[in-house]
Protein backbone atom coordinates (compact mmCIF):
# COMPACT_ATOMS: atom_id res chain seq x y z
CA UNK A 1 0.00 0.00 0.00
CA UNK A 2 2.52 2.40 0.76
CA UNK A 3 5.63 0.91 -1.22
CA UNK A 4 5.62 3.86 -3.56
CA UNK A 5 7.08 5.72 -1.27
CA UNK A 6 9.90 3.48 -0.75
CA UNK A 7 10.88 3.21 -4.62
CA UNK A 8 14.39 4.42 -4.23
CA UNK A 9 15.03 1.34 -1.72
CA UNK A 10 13.50 -1.21 -3.71
CA UNK A 11 16.15 0.13 -7.04
CA UNK A 12 18.97 0.19 -4.60
CA UNK A 13 18.53 -3.30 -3.93
CA UNK A 14 18.31 -4.03 -7.47
CA UNK A 15 21.55 -2.44 -7.75
CA UNK A 16 23.75 -3.99 -5.34
CA UNK A 17 22.65 -7.31 -6.66
CA UNK A 18 23.85 -5.93 -10.37
CA UNK A 19 26.99 -4.53 -8.41
CA UNK A 20 27.94 -7.99 -6.96
CA UNK A 21 27.36 -9.83 -9.94
CA UNK A 22 29.99 -7.47 -11.35
CA UNK A 23 32.46 -8.40 -9.08
CA UNK A 24 31.98 -11.66 -9.47
CA UNK A 25 32.61 -11.58 -13.15
CA UNK A 26 35.76 -9.65 -12.37
CA UNK A 27 37.01 -12.03 -10.02
CA UNK A 28 36.02 -15.14 -12.39
CA UNK A 29 38.82 -13.04 -15.03
CA UNK A 30 41.19 -12.48 -12.70
CA UNK A 31 41.19 -16.36 -11.64
CA UNK A 32 41.86 -17.33 -15.40
CA UNK A 33 44.35 -14.80 -15.52
CA UNK A 34 46.45 -16.12 -12.89
CA UNK A 35 45.48 -19.83 -13.06
CA UNK A 36 45.67 -20.00 -16.89
CA UNK A 37 48.53 -17.93 -17.44
CA UNK A 38 50.52 -16.88 -14.68
CA UNK A 39 50.72 -20.05 -12.05
CA UNK A 40 51.55 -22.16 -15.37
CA UNK A 41 55.01 -20.54 -15.15
CA UNK A 42 54.43 -18.78 -18.61
CA UNK A 43 52.80 -15.86 -19.83
CA UNK A 44 49.35 -17.04 -22.33
CA UNK A 45 47.87 -15.15 -24.97
CA UNK A 46 44.85 -15.09 -23.14
CA UNK A 47 45.50 -13.08 -20.39
CA UNK A 48 45.45 -9.73 -22.07
CA UNK A 49 41.70 -11.14 -22.78
CA UNK A 50 41.41 -11.87 -19.25
CA UNK A 51 43.32 -8.86 -17.67
CA UNK A 52 40.75 -6.28 -19.79
CA UNK A 53 37.34 -8.74 -18.74
CA UNK A 54 38.73 -8.08 -14.91
CA UNK A 55 39.09 -4.52 -15.59
CA UNK A 56 35.54 -3.90 -17.40
CA UNK A 57 33.83 -5.74 -15.08
CA UNK A 58 35.55 -3.92 -12.26
CA UNK A 59 34.84 -0.17 -14.25
CA UNK A 60 30.98 -1.35 -14.42
CA UNK A 61 31.00 -2.49 -10.47
CA UNK A 62 32.44 1.06 -9.92
CA UNK A 63 29.81 2.73 -12.47
CA UNK A 64 27.10 0.93 -10.24
CA UNK A 65 28.34 2.20 -7.63
CA UNK A 66 27.72 5.40 -8.44
CA UNK A 67 24.69 4.86 -9.05
CA UNK A 68 23.84 3.73 -5.44
CA UNK A 69 25.85 6.32 -4.00
CA UNK A 70 23.67 8.92 -6.38
CA UNK A 71 20.41 7.51 -5.01
CA UNK A 72 22.04 7.46 -1.32
CA UNK A 73 22.39 11.34 -2.05
CA UNK A 74 19.19 11.42 -3.30
CA UNK A 75 17.73 10.40 0.26
CA UNK A 76 17.12 6.81 -0.52
CA UNK A 77 16.70 4.96 2.55
CA UNK A 78 17.08 5.66 6.23
CA UNK A 79 20.25 7.93 6.89
CA UNK A 80 21.68 4.89 9.33
CA UNK A 81 21.23 2.47 6.24
CA UNK A 82 22.24 4.85 4.02
CA UNK A 83 26.23 4.86 6.18
CA UNK A 84 26.13 1.34 6.78
CA UNK A 85 25.18 0.63 2.69
CA UNK A 86 27.52 3.50 1.20
CA UNK A 87 30.81 2.46 3.58
CA UNK A 88 29.98 -1.23 2.79
CA UNK A 89 30.14 -0.36 -0.97
CA UNK A 90 33.21 1.53 -0.28
CA UNK A 91 35.27 -1.15 1.57
CA UNK A 92 33.55 -3.91 -0.87
CA UNK A 93 35.03 -1.96 -3.73
CA UNK A 94 38.19 -2.20 -2.03
CA UNK A 95 38.25 -5.89 -3.41
CA UNK A 96 38.10 -5.75 -7.63
CA UNK A 97 40.40 -3.07 -7.44
CA UNK A 98 43.31 -5.07 -6.28
CA UNK A 99 42.34 -8.20 -8.64
CA UNK A 100 43.21 -5.23 -11.64
CA UNK A 101 46.06 -4.42 -10.08
CA UNK A 102 47.70 -7.80 -9.33
CA UNK A 103 47.44 -8.14 -12.52
CA UNK A 104 48.59 -5.03 -13.98
CA UNK A 105 51.43 -5.86 -11.62
CA UNK A 106 52.26 -9.38 -13.45
CA UNK A 107 52.01 -7.73 -16.56
CA UNK A 108 53.92 -4.06 -16.33
CA UNK A 109 56.50 -6.04 -14.46
CA UNK A 110 56.38 -8.88 -16.56
CA UNK A 111 56.59 -11.53 -13.41
CA UNK A 112 57.53 -14.89 -13.96
CA UNK A 113 56.54 -17.66 -11.67
CA UNK A 114 59.63 -19.92 -10.50
CA UNK A 115 58.20 -23.04 -10.01
CA UNK A 116 59.24 -23.89 -6.97
CA UNK A 117 56.50 -21.39 -5.96
CA UNK A 118 53.65 -22.60 -7.85
CA UNK A 119 51.89 -25.11 -5.68
CA UNK A 120 51.90 -22.76 -2.35
CA UNK A 121 50.82 -19.43 -4.57
CA UNK A 122 48.13 -21.87 -6.24
CA UNK A 123 46.96 -22.50 -2.71
CA UNK A 124 47.19 -18.96 -1.57
CA UNK A 125 45.58 -17.87 -4.89
CA UNK A 126 42.53 -20.26 -4.05
CA UNK A 127 41.58 -20.14 -0.94
CA UNK A 128 41.67 -15.83 -1.23
CA UNK A 129 39.21 -16.44 -3.77
CA UNK A 130 37.11 -19.06 -1.39
CA UNK A 131 37.43 -16.23 0.69
CA UNK A 132 36.08 -13.53 -1.18
CA UNK A 133 33.32 -16.04 -2.29
CA UNK A 134 32.38 -16.68 1.03
CA UNK A 135 32.24 -12.89 1.56
CA UNK A 136 29.60 -12.55 -1.48
CA UNK A 137 27.37 -14.72 0.45
CA UNK A 138 27.78 -13.03 3.77
CA UNK A 139 27.25 -9.98 1.78
CA UNK A 140 24.07 -11.57 -0.13
CA UNK A 141 23.33 -12.86 3.55
CA UNK A 142 22.99 -9.47 4.60
CA UNK A 143 20.46 -8.17 2.06
CA UNK A 144 17.98 -11.67 2.34
CA UNK A 145 16.40 -13.57 5.33
CA UNK A 146 19.60 -15.66 6.34
CA UNK A 147 21.33 -16.08 10.21
CA UNK A 148 24.29 -17.35 8.34
CA UNK A 149 26.01 -14.05 8.72
CA UNK A 150 28.02 -14.94 12.00
CA UNK A 151 29.17 -18.89 10.44
CA UNK A 152 30.58 -16.94 7.42
CA UNK A 153 32.26 -14.41 9.60
CA UNK A 154 34.36 -17.67 11.11
CA UNK A 155 34.98 -19.11 7.88
CA UNK A 156 36.42 -15.97 6.65
CA UNK A 157 38.45 -15.46 9.67
CA UNK A 158 40.10 -19.08 9.80
CA UNK A 159 40.84 -18.34 6.01
CA UNK A 160 42.34 -15.12 6.33
CA UNK A 161 44.59 -16.71 9.33
CA UNK A 162 45.68 -19.76 6.40
CA UNK A 163 46.03 -16.68 4.24
CA UNK A 164 48.33 -15.05 6.57
CA UNK A 165 50.34 -18.42 6.95
CA UNK A 166 50.91 -19.33 3.50
CA UNK A 167 52.29 -15.82 2.76
CA UNK A 168 54.45 -15.96 5.16
CA UNK A 169 55.76 -19.76 4.53
CA UNK A 170 55.84 -18.03 0.43
CA UNK A 171 57.81 -14.85 1.37
CA UNK A 172 60.45 -17.26 3.77
CA UNK A 173 61.12 -19.16 0.17
CA UNK A 174 61.30 -16.73 -1.82
CA UNK A 175 64.06 -15.79 0.19
CA UNK A 176 65.69 -18.69 0.93
CA UNK A 177 66.15 -19.19 -2.67
CA UNK A 178 68.97 -18.11 -4.69
CA UNK A 179 66.87 -16.21 -7.18
CA UNK A 180 68.05 -12.48 -8.10
CA UNK A 181 67.35 -10.55 -5.42
CA UNK A 182 65.49 -8.06 -7.36
CA UNK A 183 62.99 -10.25 -8.66
CA UNK A 184 62.33 -11.88 -4.78
CA UNK A 185 61.37 -8.29 -3.63
CA UNK A 186 58.95 -8.14 -6.64
CA UNK A 187 57.67 -11.56 -5.97
CA UNK A 188 57.41 -10.74 -2.46
CA UNK A 189 55.21 -7.67 -3.01
CA UNK A 190 53.24 -9.53 -5.69
CA UNK A 191 52.22 -12.32 -2.48
CA UNK A 192 51.55 -9.68 -0.17
CA UNK A 193 49.13 -8.24 -2.68
CA UNK A 194 47.41 -11.16 -3.22
CA UNK A 195 47.58 -11.85 0.63
CA UNK A 196 45.93 -8.69 0.71
CA UNK A 197 42.48 -9.55 -0.92
CA UNK A 198 41.81 -12.06 1.98
CA UNK A 199 42.45 -9.34 4.68
CA UNK A 200 40.19 -6.74 2.70
CA UNK A 201 37.22 -9.45 2.92
CA UNK A 202 38.25 -10.14 6.18
CA UNK A 203 37.55 -6.34 6.86
CA UNK A 204 34.33 -6.01 5.17
CA UNK A 205 33.13 -9.57 6.35
CA UNK A 206 33.39 -8.16 10.22
CA UNK A 207 32.06 -4.38 8.66
CA UNK A 208 28.87 -6.70 7.67
CA UNK A 209 28.51 -8.22 10.78
CA UNK A 210 28.67 -5.06 12.78
CA UNK A 211 25.80 -3.75 10.75
CA UNK A 212 23.48 -6.36 11.28
CA UNK A 213 23.94 -6.56 14.64
CA UNK A 214 23.02 -3.23 14.62
CA UNK A 215 19.55 -3.98 13.23
CA UNK A 216 19.03 -6.11 16.42
CA UNK A 217 17.20 -4.65 19.59
CA UNK B 1 -14.66 37.15 15.76
CA UNK B 2 -12.20 39.53 15.85
CA UNK B 3 -11.77 38.12 19.67
CA UNK B 4 -10.66 35.16 18.50
CA UNK B 5 -7.37 36.39 16.95
CA UNK B 6 -5.11 35.77 19.78
CA UNK B 7 -6.67 31.91 19.86
CA UNK B 8 -5.71 31.59 16.59
CA UNK B 9 -2.45 32.97 17.02
CA UNK B 10 -2.01 30.79 19.70
CA UNK B 11 -2.78 27.55 17.74
CA UNK B 12 -0.85 28.72 15.12
CA UNK B 13 2.30 29.30 16.76
CA UNK B 14 1.13 25.82 18.95
CA UNK B 15 1.14 24.33 15.32
CA UNK B 16 4.49 25.39 14.06
CA UNK B 17 6.51 24.73 16.97
CA UNK B 18 4.56 21.27 17.91
CA UNK B 19 4.35 19.68 14.92
CA UNK B 20 8.46 19.23 14.93
CA UNK B 21 7.55 16.66 18.00
CA UNK B 22 6.10 14.36 15.72
CA UNK B 23 7.31 14.48 12.33
CA UNK B 24 10.77 16.36 13.20
CA UNK B 25 12.96 13.18 13.38
CA UNK B 26 11.29 11.47 9.89
CA UNK B 27 11.66 15.05 8.25
CA UNK B 28 14.96 16.15 9.11
CA UNK B 29 16.23 12.90 8.63
CA UNK B 30 14.59 13.03 4.73
CA UNK B 31 13.03 9.73 6.35
CA UNK B 32 10.32 11.77 4.75
CA UNK B 33 9.51 15.21 2.30
CA UNK B 34 8.39 17.98 4.90
CA UNK B 35 5.07 18.66 2.54
CA UNK B 36 4.14 14.94 3.20
CA UNK B 37 4.83 15.46 6.66
CA UNK B 38 2.56 18.89 7.10
CA UNK B 39 -0.21 17.55 5.04
CA UNK B 40 -0.44 14.44 7.62
CA UNK B 41 0.36 16.41 10.29
CA UNK B 42 -2.07 18.86 9.51
CA UNK B 43 -5.27 16.36 8.09
CA UNK B 44 -4.22 14.49 11.36
CA UNK B 45 -4.54 17.55 13.91
CA UNK B 46 -7.97 18.47 12.76
CA UNK B 47 -9.43 14.43 12.87
CA UNK B 48 -7.81 14.17 16.57
CA UNK B 49 -9.41 17.89 17.50
CA UNK B 50 -12.62 17.00 16.09
CA UNK B 51 -12.96 13.78 17.45
CA UNK B 52 -11.49 13.74 20.71
CA UNK B 53 -10.62 17.22 21.61
CA UNK B 54 -13.80 17.76 23.75
CA UNK B 55 -12.91 16.64 27.03
CA UNK B 56 -9.68 18.96 27.29
CA UNK B 57 -12.20 21.63 26.16
CA UNK B 58 -13.95 20.73 28.91
CA UNK B 59 -11.45 20.36 31.96
CA UNK B 60 -10.14 23.93 30.78
CA UNK B 61 -13.99 25.55 30.63
CA UNK B 62 -14.55 24.28 33.90
CA UNK B 63 -11.27 25.74 35.55
CA UNK B 64 -12.99 29.22 35.86
CA UNK B 65 -16.04 30.85 34.62
CA UNK B 66 -15.00 33.88 32.30
CA UNK B 67 -16.87 36.73 29.81
CA UNK B 68 -15.57 37.16 26.82
CA UNK B 69 -13.83 40.03 27.17
CA UNK B 70 -12.02 38.11 29.70
CA UNK B 71 -11.57 35.26 27.69
CA UNK B 72 -10.04 37.44 24.98
CA UNK B 73 -7.65 38.52 27.65
CA UNK B 74 -6.59 35.20 28.82
CA UNK B 75 -5.97 33.94 25.08
CA UNK B 76 -4.12 36.92 24.47
CA UNK B 77 -1.62 36.76 27.59
CA UNK B 78 -0.94 32.99 26.63
CA UNK B 79 -0.04 33.88 23.49
CA UNK B 80 2.32 37.02 24.21
CA UNK B 81 4.01 34.48 26.77
CA UNK B 82 4.75 31.73 24.56
CA UNK B 83 6.07 34.38 22.02
CA UNK B 84 8.30 36.42 24.51
CA UNK B 85 9.43 33.46 26.20
CA UNK B 86 10.44 31.72 23.08
CA UNK B 87 11.97 35.01 22.24
CA UNK B 88 14.15 35.00 24.80
CA UNK B 89 15.52 30.98 24.63
CA UNK B 90 13.21 29.95 27.37
CA UNK B 91 11.42 26.70 27.29
CA UNK B 92 7.71 27.30 27.08
CA UNK B 93 4.86 24.69 26.87
CA UNK B 94 1.26 26.04 25.18
CA UNK B 95 -0.76 24.26 27.56
CA UNK B 96 0.84 25.31 30.94
CA UNK B 97 0.82 29.40 29.21
CA UNK B 98 -3.03 28.85 29.13
CA UNK B 99 -3.87 27.15 32.20
CA UNK B 100 -1.36 30.16 33.75
CA UNK B 101 -3.34 32.74 32.11
CA UNK B 102 -7.07 31.30 33.01
CA UNK B 103 -5.92 30.96 36.90
CA UNK B 104 -5.10 35.16 36.55
CA UNK B 105 -8.82 35.30 35.41
CA UNK B 106 -9.96 32.27 37.93
CA UNK B 107 -8.66 35.05 41.07
CA UNK B 108 -9.68 37.80 39.60
CA UNK B 109 -13.08 36.62 39.75
CA UNK B 110 -12.08 34.46 42.82
CA UNK B 111 -13.81 31.33 41.64
CA UNK B 112 -11.10 28.43 40.90
CA UNK B 113 -11.91 24.93 40.24
CA UNK B 114 -9.55 23.79 42.65
CA UNK B 115 -10.06 19.90 42.42
CA UNK B 116 -9.43 20.30 38.31
CA UNK B 117 -6.44 22.45 38.24
CA UNK B 118 -5.38 19.19 41.16
CA UNK B 119 -5.68 17.28 38.34
CA UNK B 120 -4.00 19.76 35.85
CA UNK B 121 -1.04 20.11 37.78
CA UNK B 122 -0.65 15.90 38.49
CA UNK B 123 -1.22 15.35 34.78
CA UNK B 124 1.97 17.89 34.09
CA UNK B 125 4.14 16.24 36.34
CA UNK B 126 2.96 12.74 34.52
CA UNK B 127 3.55 14.06 31.57
CA UNK B 128 7.45 13.15 31.46
CA UNK B 129 7.12 10.71 33.82
CA UNK B 130 4.52 8.86 31.67
CA UNK B 131 6.92 9.30 28.32
CA UNK B 132 9.47 7.54 29.77
CA UNK B 133 7.52 4.58 31.33
CA UNK B 134 5.62 3.99 27.56
CA UNK B 135 8.89 4.43 26.03
CA UNK B 136 10.35 1.63 28.45
CA UNK B 137 7.61 -0.57 27.95
CA UNK B 138 7.03 -0.27 23.66
CA UNK B 139 10.62 -0.55 23.80
CA UNK B 140 10.97 -4.12 25.42
CA UNK B 141 7.81 -5.15 23.59
CA UNK B 142 8.34 -3.89 20.23
CA UNK B 143 12.42 -4.49 20.39
CA UNK B 144 11.26 -8.37 21.40
CA UNK B 145 8.86 -8.38 18.05
CA UNK B 146 11.24 -7.03 15.78
CA UNK B 147 14.36 -9.43 16.96
CA UNK B 148 11.74 -12.08 16.13
CA UNK B 149 11.03 -10.92 12.62
CA UNK B 150 14.64 -11.51 11.35
CA UNK B 151 14.35 -8.93 8.74
CA UNK B 152 16.90 -7.94 6.39
CA UNK B 153 18.15 -4.78 5.88
CA UNK B 154 15.80 -3.34 2.96
CA UNK B 155 12.68 -4.58 5.11
CA UNK B 156 13.86 -3.16 8.56
CA UNK B 157 14.44 0.17 6.90
CA UNK B 158 11.08 -0.41 4.90
CA UNK B 159 9.12 -1.12 8.10
CA UNK B 160 10.71 1.64 10.26
CA UNK B 161 10.11 4.24 7.82
CA UNK B 162 6.52 3.02 7.91
CA UNK B 163 6.22 2.42 11.28
CA UNK B 164 7.24 6.06 12.16
CA UNK B 165 5.03 7.71 9.04
CA UNK B 166 2.06 5.73 10.79
CA UNK B 167 3.22 6.68 14.30
CA UNK B 168 3.83 10.61 13.42
CA UNK B 169 0.71 10.78 12.50
CA UNK B 170 -0.89 9.21 15.48
CA UNK B 171 0.90 11.86 17.10
CA UNK B 172 -0.04 14.08 15.33
CA UNK B 173 -3.80 13.09 15.42
CA UNK B 174 -2.82 13.19 19.92
CA UNK B 175 -1.55 16.22 19.60
CA UNK B 176 -4.70 18.01 18.09
CA UNK B 177 -6.80 15.98 20.42
CA UNK B 178 -5.14 17.09 23.38
CA UNK B 179 -3.56 20.68 22.52
CA UNK B 180 -7.02 22.07 20.76
CA UNK B 181 -8.23 23.01 24.33
CA UNK B 182 -5.22 25.39 24.72
CA UNK B 183 -6.58 27.09 21.23
CA UNK B 184 -10.32 27.47 22.13
CA UNK B 185 -11.45 26.09 25.37
CA UNK B 186 -11.69 30.22 26.86
CA UNK B 187 -14.16 30.77 24.01
CA UNK B 188 -15.89 28.31 25.07
CA UNK B 189 -16.26 28.94 28.46
CA UNK B 190 -17.62 32.49 27.62
CA UNK B 191 -19.98 31.20 24.68
CA UNK B 192 -18.57 32.56 21.77
CA UNK B 193 -18.41 29.02 20.23
CA UNK B 194 -19.74 25.47 21.07
CA UNK B 195 -17.26 22.63 21.18
CA UNK B 196 -17.56 21.55 17.58
CA UNK B 197 -17.11 24.78 16.55
CA UNK B 198 -13.86 25.70 19.05
CA UNK B 199 -12.89 21.69 17.89
CA UNK B 200 -12.65 23.29 14.01
CA UNK B 201 -11.40 26.60 14.46
CA UNK B 202 -8.34 25.38 17.35
CA UNK B 203 -7.59 21.96 14.77
CA UNK B 204 -7.64 24.59 12.07
CA UNK B 205 -5.45 27.22 13.10
CA UNK B 206 -3.09 24.37 14.44
CA UNK B 207 -3.18 23.10 10.98
CA UNK B 208 -2.24 26.15 9.46
CA UNK B 209 0.67 26.55 12.08
CA UNK B 210 2.08 23.17 10.57
CA UNK B 211 1.61 24.12 6.82
CA UNK B 212 2.98 27.50 7.10
CA UNK B 213 5.76 27.77 9.93
CA UNK B 214 6.57 24.38 10.90
CA UNK B 215 9.60 23.28 8.73
CA UNK B 216 12.64 25.47 10.12
CA UNK B 217 11.43 23.78 13.67
CA UNK B 218 10.97 20.58 12.11
CA UNK B 219 14.61 20.85 11.08
CA UNK B 220 15.82 22.41 14.27
CA UNK B 221 13.85 19.60 16.76
CA UNK B 222 14.34 16.63 14.70
CA UNK B 223 17.91 16.79 14.65
CA UNK B 224 18.22 16.48 17.98
CA UNK B 225 16.14 13.37 17.94
CA UNK B 226 18.15 11.63 14.87
CA UNK B 227 21.33 10.79 17.50
CA UNK B 228 19.00 8.20 18.31
CA UNK B 229 19.17 5.30 16.18
CA UNK B 230 16.04 4.61 13.79
CA UNK B 231 14.75 2.01 16.39
CA UNK B 232 14.82 4.22 19.32
CA UNK B 233 13.55 7.64 17.55
CA UNK B 234 10.22 5.35 16.19
CA UNK B 235 9.68 4.42 19.96
CA UNK B 236 10.04 7.96 21.38
CA UNK B 237 7.58 9.44 18.76
CA UNK B 238 4.85 6.53 19.69
CA UNK B 239 5.54 6.92 23.34
CA UNK B 240 4.61 10.82 22.55
CA UNK B 241 1.84 10.19 20.90
CA UNK B 242 0.35 7.38 23.23
CA UNK B 243 1.12 9.55 26.57
CA UNK B 244 -0.24 12.53 24.65
CA UNK B 245 -3.46 10.69 23.75
CA UNK B 246 -3.38 9.39 27.38
CA UNK B 247 -4.08 12.51 28.72
CA UNK B 248 -6.36 13.76 26.16
CA UNK B 249 -8.95 10.91 27.67
CA UNK B 250 -8.46 12.15 31.02
CA UNK B 251 -8.95 15.01 29.47
CA UNK B 252 -5.97 17.51 30.21
CA UNK B 253 -4.04 19.41 27.76
CA UNK B 254 -0.36 18.60 28.33
CA UNK B 255 3.08 19.21 26.72
CA UNK B 256 4.14 17.20 23.60
CA UNK B 257 7.77 18.60 24.21
CA UNK B 258 7.88 16.88 27.63
CA UNK B 259 6.51 14.20 26.77
CA UNK B 260 9.24 13.72 24.25
CA UNK B 261 12.63 14.18 26.56
CA UNK B 262 10.76 11.72 29.01
CA UNK B 263 10.68 9.50 26.36
CA UNK B 264 14.11 10.04 25.23
CA UNK B 265 15.29 9.88 29.02
CA UNK B 266 13.62 6.25 28.92
CA UNK B 267 15.29 5.10 26.20
CA UNK B 268 18.74 6.61 28.31
CA UNK B 269 17.50 4.36 31.12
CA UNK B 270 17.51 1.10 29.01
CA UNK B 271 20.32 2.09 27.40
CA UNK B 272 22.05 2.81 30.07
CA UNK B 273 23.40 6.45 28.40
CA UNK B 274 22.90 9.98 29.92
CA UNK B 275 20.54 10.72 26.60
CA UNK B 276 19.20 13.76 28.69
CA UNK B 277 21.29 16.65 29.96
CA UNK B 278 20.70 18.24 33.57
CA UNK B 279 20.31 21.25 31.70
CA UNK B 280 17.02 19.60 29.91
CA UNK B 281 15.81 18.83 33.25
CA UNK B 282 16.07 21.94 34.74
CA UNK B 283 14.85 23.86 31.82
CA UNK B 284 11.51 21.65 32.18
CA UNK B 285 11.53 22.49 35.91
CA UNK B 286 11.55 26.00 35.21
CA UNK B 287 9.07 25.76 32.16
CA UNK B 288 6.83 24.33 34.94
CA UNK B 289 7.08 27.01 37.15
CA UNK B 290 7.93 30.04 34.98
CA UNK B 291 5.61 29.48 32.26
CA UNK B 292 2.24 29.59 34.32
CA UNK B 293 3.42 32.12 36.49
CA UNK B 294 4.24 34.85 33.84
CA UNK B 295 1.09 33.81 31.71
CA UNK B 296 -0.80 34.05 35.00
CA UNK B 297 0.89 37.71 35.78
CA UNK B 298 0.44 38.77 32.47
CA UNK B 299 -3.46 37.96 32.39
CA UNK B 300 -3.92 40.00 35.65
CA UNK B 301 -1.37 42.81 34.51
CA UNK B 302 -3.86 43.25 31.00
CA UNK B 303 -6.99 43.16 32.43
CA UNK B 304 -5.80 45.72 34.42
CA UNK B 305 -4.89 47.48 31.87
CA UNK B 306 -8.00 47.44 30.06
CA UNK B 307 -10.04 48.38 32.83
CA UNK B 308 -7.59 51.89 33.67
CA UNK B 309 -9.67 54.75 33.87
CA UNK B 310 -8.87 58.16 33.01
CA UNK B 311 -9.98 60.39 35.99
CA UNK B 312 -9.98 64.47 35.19
CA UNK B 313 -8.72 66.58 37.97
CA UNK B 314 -11.49 68.58 39.50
Amino acid sequence: MFSFLFKKGHRVERLIYAYLENIKRSQESFANALRECFLHGERCENFEFYLQQTHKYESKADDVRQEINDLMYGKALIPDSRGDIMGLMAALDVVPHRFESILYMIQTQRLQLPDFLKVDLKALVDLCLETCDLLYRQTEALFQKSDHIRELLTTIDTNESHCDHFERTLITKIFDSDIDPFLKLQLKDLIVEIGEIANQADRVSKRINIISLKRRV
Amino acid sequence: MLSLLGGVFLGWSLGANDAANVFGTAVSARMLRFGTAAALAAVFVVIGALMEGQAAIDTLTGLTRMGLSQAVIASVAAAATVSAMTLLGQPVSTSQAVVGAILGIGLLNGQLNLNGLTKVLLCWLGTPVGGALMAMVLFFTLGTLYNRLHLNLFQSDFWLRLALILAGSYGAYALGANNVANVTAVFVGAGLLDSFQAALIGGGSIAAGILTFSRPVMATVGRRLVALDPFSALVVVLSLAVTVHFYTLLGVPVSTSQAVVGAVLGIGLIKGVNTVSRRTLQQICLAWFLTPMVSCCLSLAIFFATHLRYVPPQ
